[in-house]
């Protein structure tokens, strides 16, 4: 088979310990090998000069499914104000690109076009909802070139907090953790304000860590705690991806330190935690918690989170948090907004929202976000995330890069923001500097580690060769925006933010093994309680297929068997 | 509403039935298949032809096209996906069966957004329900088997309308007679503004809302005014969201039939825009849903061929189709063929469910149903059809 060769190129490979060595890379049939002498070379890719590293993968974006898909329907003006609506690239040939536009809230198309002209290989959706699963594969399966994967969400479905209020056993729970995962072809779980949304379907408006639920008695610290038990007994290589409660709450930095210890020292991710570390000091009473945030990540090896970053503009804010959105609602621009109860399951809240820099709300958000990243001592436990589109959409990230390893430009936009805001800010006294190596953790191979994908987020032999190959630029953020190269599987798909071919992504997830009975008890729910039949649920293998139109199934393994 | 507990046998007479579900819209339905449906052949004018002799016919109307509608469109989530290839190739107009209803509903999510809910949560949830102004059981005759327990204690409350007697709970009607818009003006300003407002019935049933667990709100777009029914939308959903202030509160909205929803969904997933936008490649999308109105562009003479995709039922071409423009018809194996001056091409596909697997939204849109086939008719989908036309389209 062909071998091709990139040659010449500087290798940011934080995975397997390579910081900024000169080397080429063999790739062959899709994947990176060792070169064996004497083979002769078929295509050879000139990356003099240039920073080579893994394709960008982002562990926590809203690509698909009804809230995504509720975002377009709201703003339409998105589509329209897009920029890039019109395609402006002759050498791609009129046929390359299918139409689709949006900024903050894109079509699939142009999210996977997008996100691969970045030099990202894959996105994972968030919020699954198990009752909405087949429509999120099936937005995934039309987002094309990246791969991608899903969480699904639990912990807010009446029949688990049901079966934890009656302190059925740990093991049925965990059994239901399994079949919940296994029937959505989910990769990981997360929950959304633990308890919350339910609780606010029977109008309860607010909900603390060890608050009790209106009607079922249990408390948040009750699911994180049996949801990172289980996920840890099922071997799941992703840790609980929580969404904190409180989301938004001035002083809400209590509540996320004590939702990190409610997982008792197992494995548990806190998503968007700019979000979650909030202050009340200050006249305005509200401040960066950022410092306290990143000092209990610091001392909690347990914990890994990605940040959630906001830039300033319009974007729209989707979220499985019922609770919190519906505070948030009077706040939308432009004022309108959606909101749902689904299923007995879940919910969903889609506010537009443009933070502005001259807020001091959003200044400070802004600082905070920054502030985390440069505050945490280990990248491995940050990832790089804007929550797509909540905090801004994910064509943000080159500029995210540029403040993260360029201070003088994060001054400068320091500078631009509501004086008192700065004021209250230590950021300006923060001198860290991401380098290349920090960058390829936090977008790469930091994400690739935590999801368990083996073969991803590294340049080792043996990865899959999702390749992105930047020329050096001072302006880091031009740097980011368009790779002179763009591997996926092998195959050249990019070449100066210039599309050459839209190959169909894969999908990622985890099949943990677990005790099929806890389906009796399933049906049984679903029978009495949902408009939908036990049998139509689970999603099967070929079903998978059809929905992510033909995409590769890419099984991640669960962790082997404790002790071995 | 896309029932999911449906199972489909064959007759002793090679036809379909559904023994375990009572529903007039789907015996009405699966009338319209029969063992002949095998038989059926391609058409060109006419006259019956093969398969491949209708696709390259096809191929040409849609080469000589500049300004081609996709319309119909009654299709499943896979016949969405390929039809949107195919229109980019051609730069063609997308609009629905239904599109009008389809019209309203968005453009009352654009201005206003929403608040939801779905069937299992009225289903386990609701002891309140409200039906405003509408008669679920004549276009949904499963609707209070599905969303209404009968073992839970519910109250149904028909507002601006008469009992529905299918109705499985307790009911009653207030305001049958009023205008619509009277009523929702004089209820939005007593929940919204806490005015007085001289209709003692419904400033009870907002007092009963406030002491409800859980109030589900019940409306059909396609039976509100027509050309204003946007309004009426967008005021319910004002009341909906300004009772959960206090009190828990969602709507769900019975549409999106006939593969309505699912193909909405899909075009403004893969576009950003939801139906009635214009597909081109290398040109912006354009969406408006004044301008492309089936029955508009029909009238108008703005297009030059029809792309007319009906795969529930045999819908007839619309009345408005001048019999010159030359047509395309992937059609119900029992569609009559008009006599037309036009070039036409009928080519019978599968229909999903019956013929085909394939996805379709339930009338909730937060379910998606997997469908598969209940007979073995060698038919070929929507989306065959739709990969094959646009893979002559594409460049070699």
């Amino acid at each position: 088979m062909s071998l091709a060769r990139l040659k010449g190129g500087t290798l940011y490979d934080p995975a397997n310990g390579v910081n900024g060595e000169k080397r080429d890379i063999y790739i062959r049939d899709g994947r990176i090998v060792d070169h064996a002498q004497g083979e002769s070379i078929e295509h050879d890719f000139d990356a003099n000069g240039m920073i080579v590293m893994a394709g960008g993968i982002d562990l926590h974006s809203h690509i698909g499914g009804g809230k995504t898909n509720l975002s377009r329907l709201l703003l339409p003006e998105d589509h329209r104000d897009d920029p890039r609506a019109v395609p402006d690239r002759p050498n791609e040939g009129r046929y390359m690109r299918l139409p689709s536009c949006g900024v903050c809230a894109p079509g699939t198309l142009a999210a996977g076009y997008r996100y691969a002209e970045m030099g990202y290989t894959a996105a994972f959706e968030p919020a699954m909802i198990a009752s909405n699963a087949r429509h999120a594969h099936l937005e995934m399966g039309d987002t094309p070139i990246i791969d991608h994967g899903a969480y699904v969400m639990m912990g807010n479905d009446e029949l688990f907090l049901q079966m934890l209020a009656a302190n059925e056993d740990f093991e049925r729970l965990r059994d239901y953790v399994g079949w919940t995962i296994d029937s959505g072809k989910a990769l990981g779980v997360k929950v959304v304000n633990p308890g919350g949304i339910s609780a606010f379907k029977f109008n309860q408006r607010s909900l603390d860590v060890d608050e009790k639920h209106v009607h079922y008695g249990i408390t948040p610290r009750d699911v994180l705690k049996t949801l990172t038990r289980a996920l840890t007994d099922l071997r799941v290589p992703h840790p609980l991806h929580v969404h904190a409660s409180n989301l938004g709450v001035p002083g809400n930095i209590e509540s996320t330190i004590r939702t990190m210890d409610a997982a008792d020292g197992l494995p548990i991710h806190l998503t968007h935690i700019q979000f979650h570390s909030y202050g009340t000091e200050g006249p305005r009473k509200f401040s960066s918690g950022a410092r306290a945030i990143a000092e209990a990540v610091n001392a909690r090896p347990n914990v890994t989170i990605d940040v959630g970053q906001i830039i300033f503009g319009q974007t729209v804010t989707a979220s499985g948090d019922t609770m919190m959105q519906f505070k948030n609602a009077p706040m939308a621009r432009p004022r309108k907004w959606v909101l749902g109860d689904i299923e007995c399951d879940a919910g969903c809240g889609v506010v537009p929202f443009k933070y502005r820099e001259q807020s001091f709300v959003n200044a400070l958000q802004w600082i905070i976000g920054l502030e985390i990243f440069l505050l945490v001592d280990d990248p491995w436990r940050v990832s790089m995330t804007t929550d797509h589109p909540n905090g801004a959409p994910f064509t943000s990230y080159p500029h995210l890069i540029r403040l993260l390893m360029d201070k003088s430009f994060r001054d400068e936009q320091l500078d631009k923001l509501n004086a008192d805001a700065k004021t209250a800010s230590a950021l300006g006294e923060i001198t860290r500097e991401f380098s290349f190596y920090d960058i390829a953790i936090i977008t790469r191979a930091g994400p690739a580690k935590l999801l368990g994908l083996k073969d991803r987020g590294h340049l080792g032999a043996g990865a899959a060769a999702d390749i992105a190959v930047y020329r050096d630029d001072a302006d880091r953020e031009r740097m980011f925006t368009s790779p002179a190269y763009v591997f996926k599987d092998g195959e050249l798909i990019a070449r100066d933010g210039t599309l050459l071919a839209t190959p169909t992504g894969g999908i990622h997830y985890v099949s943990p093994e677990y005790d099929r009975a806890i389906e009796k008890r399933v049906r049984e729910y679903a029978e009495a309680n949902l408009a939908t039949r036990f049998e139509n649920i689970a999603i099967g293998d070929d079903e998978i297929c059809a929905c992510c139109n033909g995409g590769r199934l890419l099984p991640v393994a669960c962790f082997a068997a404790s002790g071995s | 509403m896309l029932c999911d507990d449906i199972t489909l046998a064959p007759t002793d007479d090679r036809r379909l039935a559904a023994p375990s579900t009572a529903c007039p819209r789907l015996a009405a339905s699966l009338a319209s298949y029969s063992p002949q449906d095998a038989n059926r052949k391609p058409a060109i004018d006419g006259q019956d032809t093969d398969l491949a002799s209708a696709l390259s016919h096809a191929t040409a109307i849609l080469s000589n096209a500049h300004r081609p509608l996709f319309g119909g469109l009654t299709t499943d989530v896979a016949g969405a996906r390929a039809l949107y290839e195919l229109a980019a190739h051609c730069g063609a107009i997308l609009d629905h069966l239904h599109g009008d209803t389809l019209a309203d509903s968005n453009r009352a999510l654009q201005d206003r957004g929403s608040f939801f809910t779905t069937l299992s949560e009225v289903r386990s949830r609701a002891d309140l329900v409200i039906v405003f102004a509408c008669e679920p059981s004549r276009r949904y005759p499963r609707f209070y088997e599905r969303a209404i327990r009968d073992d839970r204690d519910v109250s149904v409350v028909f507002v601006g309308c008469d009992i529905d007697k299918a109705a499985n709970a307790r009911a009653e009607s207030i305001t049958p007679t009023t205008d619509p818009f009277d009523t929702l003006a004089l209820w939005s300003a007593h929940v919204e503004g806490g005015r007085p407002i001289p209709v003692a019935e419904l400033v009870a049933l907002t007092e009963r809302i406030t002491k409800a667990q859980y109030t589900a709100f019940i409306y059909e777009p396609a039976m509100l005014p027509t050309r204003h029914a946007a309004l009426a939308i967008e005021a319910l959903q004002r009341i909906v969201k300004a009772i959960n202030r206090t009190a828990r509160a969602g709507a769900l909205a019975l549409t999106g039939d006939d593969g309505a929803a699912s193909v909405n969904q899909t075009i403004a997933w893969l576009s950003g825009f939801p139906s009635r936008t214009r597909v081109a490649y290398g040109l912006p999308l354009d969406h408006d849903a004044h301008r492309y109105r089936t029955e508009t562009l029909l009238s108008r003479g703005e297009i030059d061929a029809l792309l007319w995709v009906s795969s529930f039922a045999p819908e007839p071409l619309p009345a408005s189709l001048d019999d010159d423009v030359p047509a395309i018809i992937l059609g119900h194996p029992s569609t009559q063929l008009p006599a037309r001056k036009g070039p036409t091409v009928f080519i019978p596909v599968a229909t999903p469910g019956i013929d085909s697997g394939g996805h379709l939204f339930r009338v909730d849109t937060s379910v998606v149903a997997q469908l598969s086939a209940a007979r073995d008719v060698d038919l070929p989908t929507v989306a065959a059809i739709a990969s094959q036309l646009a893979q002559a389209r594409r460049p070699s």
